[in-house]
């Protein structure tokens, strides 16, 4: 690991609700900001399409009567070894050395689609009506916001969620609260075997062994 | 993957022009085989307008084509800009090859030159698809072989045809040797496309819902992707056909894109003659179409795994 920093969030499964209040925070916050517009097409029509950094999936586990329900967010997890950037022709695609955030200069951007193919994730989107690539910019414009109050200088995903299921921080940086879940609490990387080592992170569902053992119990 | 069909004219037209300039500098290389005049009126000029046409194709696969200079500009990282540059490269080649035919004197460097750069340009072309390591049905050699013998085969038989229709004047190359040439192009890559849907449908996706989203459990299955109407995610990463059609498709292929050429290479063998080379070629384009569509069709990506479920 370099010594840089690495911003990211680590996603906590045991608490998140599936509310969706990121999806819409982020929404809001982004197609007004410096990454906006997020455009939505048809948005009234039986088939609306609109670009999103995050969305919150659904998915279940298990056989009944032991099944569980996870309520999975997913965005850009801002790889420390990104596949979508050296493909970028451009060079519109970009790593930051200084944070580890992985943004897309819009003014370069010639809307080929090549990095979408080259993520693994799914975490970009072309938006439709701009013809550019957009992803999650760990809100790059709250975190290092000249005027808003400190306690607000994090993404808007992770002030909007209720249960706090998202934990935003430098995951270089042992002691900072993002680290110490990751390390304290099994934090894991998603699809480990491209080898792509996305700084954002995912808490494992603690709680099942707390239900297996009262199971058990019984 | 959805199919693109820019890239699909892309990639077919250039890839019979890259073919038939290969031939023509493969036997100009030592002596001079083909006369300047069948050069000059019609092998280059031809060769030219393939290219020029699929660098149009391409511009419609851009949502900016307005900025499309600026994607020569990471050729040290990506192959998408090295192709970028290898197109005019090509283009550039064959225009001086042209200028020197015009006075009858080409050059052997310029022959080794055109060599280089049409080859140079399947690599960049295929090591796009290549490249992307979690396309497994993309991510190994055979996508650049089969790309350059496809193209290497409908460059052939447009060669044929060109110098069919010069008459004798085409010197050294006679159509015969070139029908023989062309048919066993056609099996060898005929061999190779069997043998790369074998291979694909016997590929273990090496990501499945368990590395995908973490969860421990067995039966993991997606009850909602987060949204309902559709995204660029759910558009641009799957097919939307039927596997009926898929299935008709691959027979479509197989018969259009080979069997059908081939039928009509072995018959010109004996009897050379226009309408039926003109033939060959147009049914094989056809069916280079259609394979270069299910090369799109046929690669699943990984992020499919996150977009199962609507509701």
């Amino acid at each position: 690991m370099s010594k840089n920093k690495q911003l990211a969030l680590v996603i906590d499964l045991n608490v998140c609700v599936g509310c969706h209040a990121c999806v819409t925070s982020c929404k809001e916050w982004n197609t007004s900001g410096s990454a906006g517009p997020l455009t939505d097409l048809n948005a009234y029509g039986a088939n609306p399409s609109g670009t999103f950094f995050n969305r919150v999936q659904t998915f279940e586990a298990g056989t009944f009567p032991n099944t569980q329900t996870v309520h999975f967010p997913k965005s850009c997890l801002h790889c420390e070894e990104p596949p979508c950037v050296p493909v970028c022709p451009t060079g519109a695609s970009y790593k930051r050395k200084e944070d580890g955030i992985v943004l897309v200069d819009y003014d370069k951007c010639i809307g080929c689609s090549y990095c979408s193919w080259a993520c693994p994730y799914g975490a970009r989107e072309l938006d439709q009506e701009r013809q550019v690539m957009t992803k999650c910019t760990l809100c790059v414009d709250r975190i290092y916001s000249e005027t808003l109050p400190e306690s607000e200088k994090k993404p808007a995903c992770v002030l909007a969620c209720p249960t706090s299921a998202r934990i935003f921080g430098d995951v270089h940086d042992p002691e900072s609260a993002a680290s110490k879940a990751i390390e304290e609490r099994g934090g894991y990387a998603l699809m480990p075997e491209w080898e792509t080592q996305p700084a954002n992170h995912y808490l494992p569902r603690s709680i099942m062994e707390t239900i297996d053992a009262a199971r058990n119990d019984k | 993957m959805r199919p693109q069909f820019s890239i699909i004219f892309f990639t077919t037209l250039a890839g019979m022009a890259q073919g038939l300039l290969f031939f023509i500098a493969l036997s100009n290389l030592y002596s001079q085989a083909t006369p300047s005049a069948f050069l000059t009126n019609l092998a280059l000029p031809v060769a030219f307008v393939l290219l020029a046409l699929g660098l149009v194709a391409s511009f419609f696969h851009l949502g900016h084509p307005e900025r499309a200079w600026r994607a020569a500009m990471m050729w040290r990282t990506s192959w998408l800009s090295r192709e970028v540059i290898a197109l005019p490269a090509l283009m550039v080649v064959t225009i001086a090859i042209y200028m020197y035919a015009l006075t009858d004197q080409v050059p052997q460097w310029l022959w080794l030159a055109l060599l280089f750069t049409t080859v140079a340009l399947w690599i960049c072309t295929a090591k796009i698809y290549q490249c992307i390591r979690f396309i497994q049905e993309w991510s190994h050699p055979s996508t650049l072989t089969n790309f350059m013998l496809l193209g290497l085969t409908s460059g052939l038989i447009l060669l044929e045809l060109l110098v069919a229709l010069r008459g004798n004047s085409a010197a050294q190359i006679i159509d015969a040797p070139l029908s023989l040439v062309a048919f066993l192009l056609l099996f060898l890559s005929f061999n190779l496309k069997l043998w790369i849907w074998r291979r694909n449908r016997s590929l273990k996706p090496k990501s499945n819902l368990a590395t995908a989203t973490g969860i421990k459990g067995n039966n993991i299955r997606q009850t909602s992707m987060g949204l309902m109407g559709g995204s660029f995610n759910t558009r641009e990463f799957f097919h939307h056909q039927t596997d009926r059609m898929i299935a008709n498709l691959r027979k479509i292929i197989l018969l259009c894109a080979y069997v059908i050429p081939m039928i009509l290479m072995a018959y010109a063998i004996s009897t050379p003659n226009i309408p039926m080379i003109t033939l060959a070629l147009l049914i094989n384009y056809l069916g280079l179409l259609a394979e270069r569509w299910m090369f799109f069709a046929e690669a699943n990506h990984p992020q499919n795994l996150y977009y199962q479920r609507v509701s």
